[in-house]
């Protein structure tokens, strides 16, 4: 098994080093990429970001190059090693660099780093070892065994695609959605209920003329919300009135628990300004007087 | 503490929603949008006036002492926002200052104060806006990919979902592994999921 392993280990690399050294250094996507990348970020630069991994991947080609025409050398297996090691070096940066980035308050959130990249790498390092001591060529090892060799050559590959992010459009997302096709949607959940979600009535409130009415007064964000006899009642803060004769108040919405922004009709609001220290309405009249405007109404 | 209790207690509910049912009727729609966590994210200056006059402050909480929090602006810099009971927090939910936790990511938009401090209008906790590819779904939770960023987006009870711009929905059965998605949710900094409160697809 180990010879098996020492011995195939260059066909399985230099298949994998091919293929992301020509995606690296001949796709037109790796301009577009580059600037995301960790590497744009320790280069301070991301044309010399595109230079790095255009010339990466030339590297990685020369290396399968080598790896299937000199074998049982230690050279090409030894430089393999050490590019995987430089690849876990450059993973472990990106890491450190990853958990600021996470928030999505700052702006870098695609260090393409998950525990399978570092797998990889990992792969290609140990590969490489494996390369560096084998004593004889991959043919004659696939030569001396005609059936264990090719379940070799498949399992590594199998492993290496599974185990690489940028294919998982070709085999996981289809598995997945196969999964979801066999066994149901697992969000189907019950029947939605009558009534809908409170964001669906705050976003009903927001597209509302009672809304547009009270804005200059609400100050907050909703602070509370409940239900009462059918009303969901929605709760704001807010300064009535400006100068000395500014009131904090209470700015209170009673919507209807089952109308959203799709309910046919226009958005039926009732609104209160309520003193916050003395409990009394204000504004009444104010409120009573904004006149009644109905949406333009849908053609067809 | 006393004062946020007592305006959830049952008997000021019961009193506000008499106040609002004896309030004005006002009938119709707008367009004129809302002032609601989206607003924390308006790329535009608002012609709200109530919006020009404020401040913002966007940071990681680095302490809390009373009812003032400790920001680390995430540019440098640094500012007090102050709680008072009029000051809506949004952690997911609508919620009350008690879940405020040094280390939360904070937004907030406030006055300044003669002092330098902000009183706080609003403040959103954690809050994250993210453009995402739907890449797997599971029974409490949703795998989303953020540029090459995998993350874990926790369903909730009252997650909802809006389909090609329609109202928001509790129905999140119509969600399929490879569309886009936007999610507004709040960031878990344990395990760095998020908790998804909005996700719009098809728009």
């Amino acid at each position: 098994m180990l010879s098996l392993t020492t011995g195939l280990a260059p066909l399985v690399l230099a298949g994998l080093l091919g293929w992301t050294g020509a995606v690296k250094a001949f796709s037109k996507g790796t301009a577009r990429t580059a600037p995301k990348t960790a590497l744009a970020r320790l280069l301070r630069s991301s044309d010399r970001a595109t230079t790095v991994l255009r010339a990466t991947g030339g590297v990685e080609l020369a290396l399968a190059a080598s790896l299937l025409a000199v074998p049982a050398t230690p050279a090409p297996g030894a430089a393999t090693a050490l590019l995987g090691a430089g690849f876990l070096g450059y993973l472990g940066y990106g890491r450190l660099k990853a958990p600021e980035s996470s928030c999505g308050c700052s702006a870098d959130e695609n260090v393409p780093v998950t525990w399978r990249s570092f797998a990889r790498a990992g792969l290609v390092l140990a590969g490489g070892v494996a390369a560096a001591l084998a004593d004889a060529s991959w043919w004659s090892a696939l030569g001396d065994r005609p059936a264990a060799g090719p379940v070799f050559l498949a399992v590594s590959a199998l492993v290496l695609f599974a185990l690489s992010a940028d294919l998982d459009r070709w085999w996981l997302l289809p598995l997945r959605r196969t999964r979801l096709r066999v066994f149901g949607h697992p969000l189907l959940g019950g029947a939605p209920g009558e009534q809908v979600p409170v964001a669906a009535t705050v976003e009903l409130l927001e597209n509302s003329l009672a809304w547009q009415a009270a804005a200059p007064v609400v100050r907050s964000a909703l602070l509370d919300h409940w239900e009462e006899e059918g009303w969901r009642i929605l709760l704001y803060s807010g300064v009535y009135g400006s100068g000395g004769d500014a009131r904090p108040v209470q700015v209170v919405f009673a919507l209807d628990a089952t109308a959203g922004r799709d309910t046919p009709g226009d958005p039926m609001v009732r609104v209160s300004y309520v003193d916050a220290d003395t409990g009394q309405a204000l504004a009444a009249e104010e409120l009573q007087t904004v006149p009644r405007r109905s949406a333009l109404p849908m053609a067809g | 503490m006393s004062t946020r209790q007592d305006r959830s207690g049952l008997g000021r509910r019961r009193f506000l929603t008499t106040a609002a049912l004896s309030g004005a009727t006002i009938v119709g729609a707008s367009a004129l949008g809302g002032l609601d966590a989206d607003a924390a994210f308006a790329a535009e200056p608002s012609l709200d006036p109530a919006i020009a006059k404020s401040s913002f402050v966007e940071g990681r909480i680095t302490g809390i002492t009373g009812s003032i929090l400790e920001v680390a602006g995430s540019q440098g810099g640094h500012s007090r926002v102050q709680m008072t009971n009029a000051t809506s927090v949004w952690k997911g939910r609508a919620t009350t200052a008690a879940v405020i936790e040094i280390g939360d990511g904070l937004y907030a938009r406030g006055v300044d104060m003669p002092d330098g401090v902000v009183a706080a209008d609003a403040v959103w906790v954690n809050i994250v806006n993210l453009d995402t590819q739907i890449r797997g779904i599971a029974k409490n939770r949703i795998h989303l990919a953020h540029g090459q960023h995998e993350l874990v987006g926790n369903v909730l009870a009252d997650t909802s979902a809006s389909y090609a711009g329609r109202g928001l929905t509790s129905d999140l059965s119509r969600l399929r592994i490879g569309q886009h998605a936007q999610v507004l949710g709040a960031w878990r900094p344990s395990d760095d999921s998020v908790d998804v409160v909005r996700i719009s697809v098809g728009h």
